[in-house]
């Protein structure tokens, strides 16, 4: 369960403040599916950064599952994105060098979990996203849709509660596209809390939890009973 | 995280950009091995003059013209000394019952020619005696007569080298040999022996040492040897010796009496002095390649700035963001400072090889002390880059740098 009250994120750019984020107010229950809509630079991928806590907001309260977490120190949001947070990019952030399976298992190595019990999650991770023969494959062979599999692989690899997706399709195109989202919903099903940022009303359409953000401030808010199957007009 | 896995994830990443790497690892090789050569050389050269020193016998005293600090390696003048004669020398031997034999030496160079080839050598005016202080060994005849028997014969003894540069094959034994506007009888030949205390023996050519004074018209002898009975009478020795002498300079100590152990001491000094030079030279080297493997992090930690933003992203702390770059350069140094050891290894072999007579080891201080400075290099200059890279804002690294 996360909520929003308050949040804004201001910053400094050549000198003049740039509100980013104004008064956010926003309630994310548990196993929701949310989209983040808006046009570019309307602060979609700053408020994404920030229910990620990869970004610190400079006003509001965020509680995540009933925890302060807004002034958490830098250690402490350290271990919530570790352990609670998966992230989803639209480059993908694979590591080049690193194989698929290698790319999937780096954070468990940060994490500290033992070598067999890393090979076991690796390959249950890669099998959820149908990428179970492509493990040793190096991340440069793989095309763009394999490659959001693998990150998505990885940001799930370490049991998160949340599943954070910035532009997931903006690479990829729409018939990959729409592979991925229906592997993120599949996610989403299996009780995970997603939130999909994008600019493209047929990804944002599917969520039951709608949001359109302008200029840093929330202009729509759209919400359904969960339950109600997904659309499917793409 | 295990350090296994740290060790695997950072071998990787230096892996992922092998040229700039081993460029780096080359560096610190560098300055290793200039380290370890270095030392090697001032060490060598420490025991070389120790090895020759000893190999003149620990009862000798050595005089020489001109006052100097007593510990001091003589030669330099301060006003006219008396000459060293061969009267003195002569004196000694009558009057100084400690004493076993006595060596002077006249010292000069000429050019030697036996039919019609020429050669500029150093010739060594002295005594029979010579031989058995400097443990002179004969390759063939014997060495110069005793200034007993005959005082000034016109005979000589030839080095090897000059045997072979004027002779070739032939037996030189018996041969006539000029020196200046002299012609000697070349009575013996000596074994190889190469160069020792600043000397080429073996390309000299030894006369009567009342020859060698008259071809270069002097009256003094370059020094003279003295050697005691036993150990134990060289300070009574010296002390002989020097009241002699001075009687015999009109009450003037001008001349300097040497003990080997006050010689040996002096050269140590100098010697040590020169190692401590050289290896704070090569550890200019070691700084250089610091300040190389400072710059590969830095421009790894600039292109690596996305997968800093993703470790991060995922929850890889500040500190182990920290250890990765630290582990990096920690590797970059002890990979490079093992290759540099194994390199200067390789190349003392082959110098011994090729000069076996200079003892050149590497003391074992200076291999471990090269490695371990270059693995302090390492992390001292891998610390900025690494903080550079823990301290990146994660959502702007993930950017690339900078925030949009």
């Amino acid at each position: 369960m996360i909520e929003l009250s308050g949040i804004g994120r201001d910053y400094e750019v050549g000198g003049r403040p740039v509100h980013a984020l104004s008064a956010i107010d926003l309630v994310i229950p548990e196993g929701d599916y949310l989209s983040i809509m808006g046009p570019s630079g309307s602060g979609k991928s700053t408020l994404l950064h920030v229910l990620g806590c990869l970004d610190r907001p400079t006003s509001g309260s965020y509680r995540l599952d009933g925890r302060e977490v807004a002034n958490f120190s830098e250690d402490e949001r350290t271990r919530l994105r570790r352990d609670g947070i998966g992230f989803v990019f639209q480059s993908y952030h694979l590591v080049p060098r690193l194989t698929a399976a290698g790319n999937v298992e780096l954070p468990l190595i940060f994490a500290g979990v033992g070598r067999g019990e890393r090979a076991r999650r690796v390959r249950a991770a890669l099998e959820a996203v149908g990428l179970s023969d492509r493990a040793d494959h190096g991340a440069e062979q793989l095309s763009g849709g394999e490659r959001q599999r693998v990150a998505i692989a990885r940001a799930v690899v370490m049991g998160p509660k949340l599943l954070l997706a910035d532009e997931p399709t903006g690479n990829l195109d729409t018939a990959t596209g729409l592979e991925i989202v229906r592997l993120l919903e599949r996610l989403n099903e299996g009780g995970l809390t997603l939130v999909v940022v994008t600019h493209d009303p047929a990804i944002g359409r599917r969520a039951r939890h709608r949001i359109r953000l302008v200029d840093g401030r929330i202009a729509e808010e759209a919400a359904e009973a969960p339950g109600r199957a997904a659309g499917g007009s793409a | 995280m295990s350090g296994r896995d740290l060790l695997r994830f950072c071998g990787g990443a230096l892996r992922g950009h092998r040229l700039r790497s081993s460029l780096s690892l080359a560096g610190v090789a560098i300055g290793v091995a200039s380290v370890v050569l270095l030392t090697a050389l001032g060490e060598g050269a420490r025991r070389y003059v120790t090895r020759e020193f000893a190999s003149l016998g620990s009862n000798l005293l050595i005089v020489v013209r001109g006052k100097t600090e007593t510990t001091g390696v003589a030669g330099l003048v301060a006003g006219a000394p008396h000459d060293l004669t061969i009267e003195d020398a002569e004196a000694l031997v009558r009057q100084v019952r400690s004493l076993r034999r006595l060596a002077p030496l006249a010292y000069g160079s000429a050019t030697a020619r036996a039919g019609e080839r020429r050669r500029d050598v150093d010739v060594v005016g002295t005594t029979a005696e010579f031989a058995i202080v400097r443990r002179l060994e004969m390759r063939s005849g014997g060495y110069l007569p005793s200034r007993e028997t005959d005082r000034n014969p016109r005979v000589c003894v030839i080095g090897p080298t000059v045997a072979r540069e004027l002779f070739g094959a032939e037996n030189p034994l018996g041969r006539a040999l000029r020196l200046g506007d002299d012609r000697f009888r070349i009575v013996g030949v000596l074994a190889p022996r190469g160069a020792s205390l600043g000397m080429d023996l073996d390309d000299t050519v030894h006369v009567p040492v009342g020859r060698a004074l008259k071809m270069f018209n002097q009256k003094s002898l370059f020094r003279l040897f003295v050697e005691a009975r036993s150990h134990e009478e060289i300070s009574g020795l010296r002390a002989r010796v020097t009241s002699i002498l001075r009687a015999r300079h009109g009450g003037e100590e001008d001349f300097t009496v040497l003990t080997q152990d006050s010689v040996l001491a002096t050269f140590g000094r100098i010697l040590s002095l020169l190692t401590i030079a050289l290896t704070a030279i090569a550890a200019i080297s070691l700084t250089v390649a610091g300040i190389g493997i400072m710059n590969v992090m830095l421009v790894s930690v600039s292109e690596r700035t996305r997968e800093i933003g993703l470790l991060k992203a995922v929850g890889v702390s500040a500190r182990q963001v920290v250890a990765v770059f630290l582990v990096e350069s920690a590797i970059l140094a002890t990979a490079g400072g093992v290759a540099g050891v194994a390199g200067a290894w390789a190349l003392t072999r082959i110098a011994a090889a090729a000069w076996p007579s200079f003892p050149l080891e590497p003391p074992l201080w200076a291999v471990l002390g090269a490695v371990s400075v270059a693995l302090a290099v390492g992390l001292s200059f891998g610390a900025l880059p690494a903080r550079r890279a823990a301290r990146l804002d994660p959502v702007a690294a993930l950017q690339g740098g900078k925030r949009t």
